[in-house]
């Protein structure tokens, strides 16, 4: 079973770019895209994603507020919220909403690493067994 | 018809005969000329229309002139309208006028020289024409600068946020596909690594330069999650840059605030903080803000420099120079409701802001 991530930024450069990165990885597969926090909502209710990346800044409700209302649905799917901001009171902010962890947009490099820590040992290796809800074992 | 507004002319006797003589003599001025027979009368008028002179016989019946002028003076809307008096000189009468401490007043006696009165009525329209101008013009003035200072913060929230949205991206796109290329240094030659290598610092630098270019325009935390967060972030970044120590104590419970007062502190401690690299010498500075009271917030900004410039040991007039930082600082604050002090001595300086707020603000004092 493949993780599957709902990408969520207003800047299509930026979709295609994390695309890229993401499906560099055979595990891994882009399941939706949203360009604002409503639609990424929608998609995140009715395509049940592994992992979440999310912009801060976008039209109508930023990304901490869609995290926020993301973790109230399902609080065990991982968040990272991906940002230009990147700061101690936004991280702090964006934690207490629900996401996991904050990576910095102009130094994105360390993002991959970060998801595959944040996905745990098991989901790194081909899955043996279903793990069709993997976001649970994470929770907390 | 003269160009300019015509003022109101005040004029109370009880003998409607010399109301018609001062009116004769008033006429050719081409003011409002009004007319009362008793204090009662004055009184009612002076409330519901704005006179610029009143023109008064001493002795009346019921209400004499003095009596009236007290009562007029004690309405602090009246403090500042001009009082003729008329009357047949008498020293007691003399003395009385000196006490008048407040306000434009003026005596004139009987019998009245025609060319006297309107000379001196002539004086006191004017003048409260040219007060109400100047009142006008200045209430122009001011609101122009608050509205120019509203439109350069919307303007600098626009410039950062295009820079966001437009160059934002391209560098994050940069960044993600040097990462990609990093993670293949081992297919790559050395020299390439190498540029790759170079690569990667100079979108990092890029990014940094424009990140501090547009911080500076406008605090990208502030519209998302507020002023406290933002001033912090702010300061951070302050510290760095100019090696002044800042240090940054905020009140939590102070929470969110209206957008535009959260933009006006915002910029209060902005152009403190750029006053103290400019001007002060200092190498700390600290900000604290705080409730000071139920609706109202303080903020404050320190440091330990050299104090503002004194001319042989007095401060020197604000008006003096032709910096805009403090007189927009007070020009917000006056927008908002508040007010501005500055203390400053050859130990350092320290601005004040004291900000009303409509939400309570109670705090374990
Ligand atoms: N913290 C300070 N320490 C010493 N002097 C100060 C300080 N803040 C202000 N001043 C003095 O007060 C003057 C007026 O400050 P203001 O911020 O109004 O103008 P400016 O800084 O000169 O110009 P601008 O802010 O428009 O770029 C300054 O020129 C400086 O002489
Ligand atoms: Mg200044």
């Amino acid at each position: 079973m493949r993780t599957r991530f709902l990408i969520v930024d207003d800047s299509e450069l930026v979709r295609k770019s994390l695309r890229t990165v993401l499906q560099a990885n055979p595990d891994w597969e882009i399941c939706g895209e949203a360009a604002d926090g409503e639609t990424a909502l929608k998609l995140f209710r009715e395509l049940h994603p592994n992992v979440v990346i999310l912009d801060f800044q976008m039209p109508g409700i930023n990304g901490i507020e869609t995290a926020r209302r993301m973790s109230e649905v399902a609080p065990a799917v991982p968040i990272v919220l991906f940002t230009q901001h990147a700061s101690p009171d936004l991280e702090r902010h964006a934690r207490e909403a629900g996401v996991r962890s904050v990576v910095s947009k102009t130094n994105a490099f360390p993002m991959v690493g970060m998801i595959e820590a944040l996905l745990g040992p098991a989901e790194s290796e081909p899955a043996a067994e279903g793990s069709a809800d993997s976001g649970k074992g994470h929770a907390g | 018809m003269r160009e300019q507004e015509k003022v109101n002319i005040l004029m109370v006797d009880d003998q409607p005969g010399k109301l018609l003589t001062y009116e004769a003599i008033l006429n050719e001025l081409g003011e409002n000329l009004i007319k009362a027979r008793s204090g009662k009368e004055a009184l009612d008028h002076l409330l519901r229309t704005d006179i610029a002179v009143v023109l008064m016989d001493v002795s009346m019946p019921e209400l004499d002139g003095f009596q009236l002028a007290d009562m007029i003076r004690q309405h602090p809307r009246f403090q500042k309208i001009a009082i003729i008096f008329i009357s047949a000189v008498h020293l007691t009468d003399l003395d009385r006028l000196n006490a008048y401490q407040r306000g434009a007043v003026d005596y004139i006696s009987v019998p009245v020289v025609p060319e006297l009165l309107r000379a001196k009525v002539r004086v006191f329209a004017d003048l409260h024409r040219k007060t109400q101008q100047l009142e006008t013009l200045n209430r122009d003035l001011r609101s122009l600068s608050a509205r120019l200072l509203a439109m350069q913060d919307e303007e600098r929230r626009r410039i950062a946020r295009d820079l966001h949205d437009s160059i934002g991206p391209l560098i994050a796109a940069l960044s993600m596909n040097n990462g990609m290329l990093a993670q293949q240094t081992k297919k790559l030659g050395p020299d390439v690594a190498d540029v790759l290598q170079q690569n990667n610092q100079l979108v990092e630098q890029l990014s940094k330069d424009i990140r501090t270019i547009s911080h500076l325009l406008h605090p990208p935390l502030l519209d998302e999650i507020g002023l406290l967060p933002a001033i912090k972030m702010f300061a951070e970044g302050f510290a760095e840059r100019s090696s002044v120590k800042v240090d940054v104590e905020l009140s939590p419970e102070i929470g969110r605030l209206p957008p535009h007062v959260e933009i006006s502190v915002f910029r209060v401690v902005q152009e403190c903080l750029t006053n103290v690299y400019r001007h002060s010498g200092s190498k700390t500075a600290s900000i604290k803000i705080a409730p000071s009271q139920d609706k109202q917030l303080t903020v404050q900004v320190r440091d330990e420099g050299k104090g503002m410039p004194r001319t042989n040991g007095v401060p020197s007039s604000p008006g003096s120079n032709h910096g805009v930082g403090l007189r927009g600082m007070r020009e917000r604050l006056r927008e908002l409701g508040g007010t501005l002090e500055i203390k400053s001595s050859e130990n350092g300086t320290t601005v004040i802001a004291a900000v009303p707020v409509t939400k309570p603000m109670v705090k374990n004092i």
